[in-house]
């Protein structure tokens, strides 16, 4: 029961990544391979609060989400300059920097060791310390990343982005500043990526540089295109099937280091098939 | 050992892996039009492949290596066959392509963490270790050679492009693939053979990577986003172009260790590969 509680937040966590990385990917149509990085800047940021300065888990996430979101403002300005292949390497090479400076901003990240024993969240003095709370606090998160995704997919905002997406010339023309809404949906997507990333901080109580380097965006995009470009309800399956199936492989016998190597087989498969036989993904809307 | 002579042969010797590495990847690019991320991973292959002959087997490094480069530009003919050309055949979108190359990174990254485990090691050829002193600097054997075989590679592959009626079906391919096909090219056998060649030249580089520094199952990223960056600042799918990159990024990575601390230096690469998109995206040589 304990295993089932801990799938179904790792789920959360994944959903929440993979429901924002598509408002960038799916809806606005920027394959950004660099959603990691933001999902580990924030949990960084809340560790590092809650750790050495005492921070309350809520507030630690909050600052976080301030802090990964002017990140990504900055790395949105300079990647919009980029089109095509080099947006795409842009993104990644910004992993690859990010991912540099933990390892080796020694006195803040506590480099390659990472930071141990990041407190589990309270509120009023009421502690989401056991397994189940902790579950219903994901499930929260994930549904109010839900509701406004949801709510940014159907409204006029979110139209443009997709409109962007069709024909950003044609858009421009009509009087848009395209920029300014490529560079919006990247710094919500970002923030809401630092929101996952300072509950699976908490949630796993340890994080070093390896959580977040450039193979976990990778998996992160691979839950956007098994579920479909331009679905937020596919990304929901995504996130499902991908943190499930290589769990399976568990129980097939591999130890815990060839499992994990598994799951990264898993998923790098499925990128491979799915452009193969159905580029979409499951339920996408947009095609490549 | 001075540090000024010494600086610039290490820029060198790697800028001439950069370069066999940026030779492939723009091989590939000019013919496909698509970024290839498994070309990291092939390179990687060619390491591992090296590695599992001389621990395992205990054959020659020398026929080792030759088998290394072979299996490196197998697997990426083998890739090729089994996934870039039936997208091609479909017409599929080059971020397709894209996608599935990452994704056939992804699975021999963890099979290859699978099979030698994640930890390093280190290919060795056996010998002492040789060191030459010129100018001031000195340079091991395995880095005189890297020198040598990037430079008869380049010369080698400048003379297939430009004498050969493959190095013109290749160019022609370059220009436009619908065109080529139209005037009788077989473009899918030309194709299969630009990948043979460009994956087995990351063969080369990933072995050179092996013997300079070492080798472990994700070495393949590093390998190929420097190539990459190597390419851009020269000018994708342009090989003159990538070679100077290499040399250019080379030089601005090592001299910058020399006042900044050396663990920034994928730091140093990527800044400069930002300077670069900015401020001039079609590299040095534009096309």
């Amino acid at each position: 029961m304990s295993y089932a509680i801990y799938l179904a937040t790792i789920f959360c966590i994944y959903a929440i990544a993979g429901v924002s990385l598509n408002l960038v990917v799916g809806y606005a149509g920027l394959l950004s391979i660099t959603h990691a990085a933001f999902f580990g800047i924030g949990a960084y940021a809340t560790a590092i609060l809650a750790t050495k300065f005492g921070a309350d888990f809520f507030l630690a996430v909050l600052v976080g989400i301030g802090i990964t979101a002017a990140i990504s403002w900055c790395a949105g300005i300079i990647m919009s300059r980029l089109g095509g292949d080099y947006y795409v390497l842009g993104t990644v090479s910004f992993n690859y920097v990010v991912i540099n400076i933990m390892v080796n901003w020694d006195g803040l990240t506590n480099g390659p060791l990472g930071i141990p024993g990041i407190p589990k969240p309270s509120l009023f003095g009421f502690s989401f310390s056991s397994n189940i709370l902790f579950l219903v606090l994901s499930v929260l998160f994930l549904a109010a990343v839900y509701a406004v995704s949801y709510w940014i997919t159907t409204s006029s905002f979110g139209r443009v982005i997709k409109a962007i997406r069709e024909d950003e010339e044609a858009v421009r023309v009509f009087g848009y500043r395209t920029i300014s809404y490529k560079l919006a949906i990247f710094m919500i997507s970002a923030a809401m990526a630092a929101l996952a990333g300072g509950l699976f901080a908490s949630f796993i109580t340890f994080i070093d540089p390896t959580s977040f380097n450039v193979m976990e965006s990778v998996f992160m995009l691979a839950i956007v295109i098994v579920g479909g470009f331009g679905n937020i309800k596919g990304s929901l399956i995504g996130a499902f099937l991908l943190v499930l199936i290589p769990e399976l492989l568990r129980f097939v016998g591999f130890s815990a280091d060839i499992a994990a190597y598994m799951r990264q087989a898993v998923y790098g498969l499925a990128l491979v098939l799915f452009m193969l036989y159905r580029p979409k993904g499951l339920i996408g809307e947009y095609k490549l | 050992m001075e540090i000024f002579p010494q600086l610039l042969a290490n820029s060198i010797v790697a800028g001439s892996t950069y370069a066999l590495i940026a030779l492939g990847f723009n091989l590939i690019y000019g013919a496909t039009k698509f970024v290839n991320m498994s070309h990291g991973a092939v390179a990687a292959t060619g390491a591992y492949a090296v590695f599992f002959l001389t621990t395992s087997t205990g054959v020659d490094i020398w026929v080792a290596a030759v088998l290394g480069v072979c299996a490196a530009g197998i697997v990426g003919f083998f890739l090729d066959k089994t996934i870039f050309s039936p997208l091609r055949a479909r017409k599929a979108s080059n971020v397709t392509s894209f996608i599935a190359s990452l994704g056939a990174f992804t699975v021999i990254q963890a099979l290859i963490a699978v099979f030698f485990t994640s930890e390093f090691h280190t290919l060795s050829t056996g010998n002492d270790i040789y060191v030459y002193e010129i100018a001031g600097a000195s340079i091991t054997q395995i880095q005189f050679i890297i020198i040598c075989a990037a430079l008869v590679i380049f010369l080698g592959l400048a003379l297939i492009l430009n004498k050969t009626i493959f190095g013109k079906a290749v160019k022609a391919i370059s220009d436009d693939e619908e065109v080529a096909r139209v005037l009788g090219i077989n473009t899918d056998r030309i194709i299969g053979y630009v990948f043979f060649i460009g994956s087995a030249l990351a063969g080369v580089a990933g072995i050179f990577v092996g013997f300079d520094f070492g080798i472990q199952p994700t070495m393949g990223l590093l390998i190929l986003l420097e190539g990459a960056t190597a390419s851009i600042i020269g000018g994708i799918g342009n090989i003159y172009g990538g070679f100077l990159g290499s040399f250019l990024l080379a030089l601005v990575e090592n001299f910058g260790i020399w006042k900044i601390p050396s663990q920034w230096k994928t730091a140093i690469s990527f800044g400069l590969l930002l300077v670069f998109l900015i401020f001039r995206p079609k590299g040095i040589f534009k096309k």
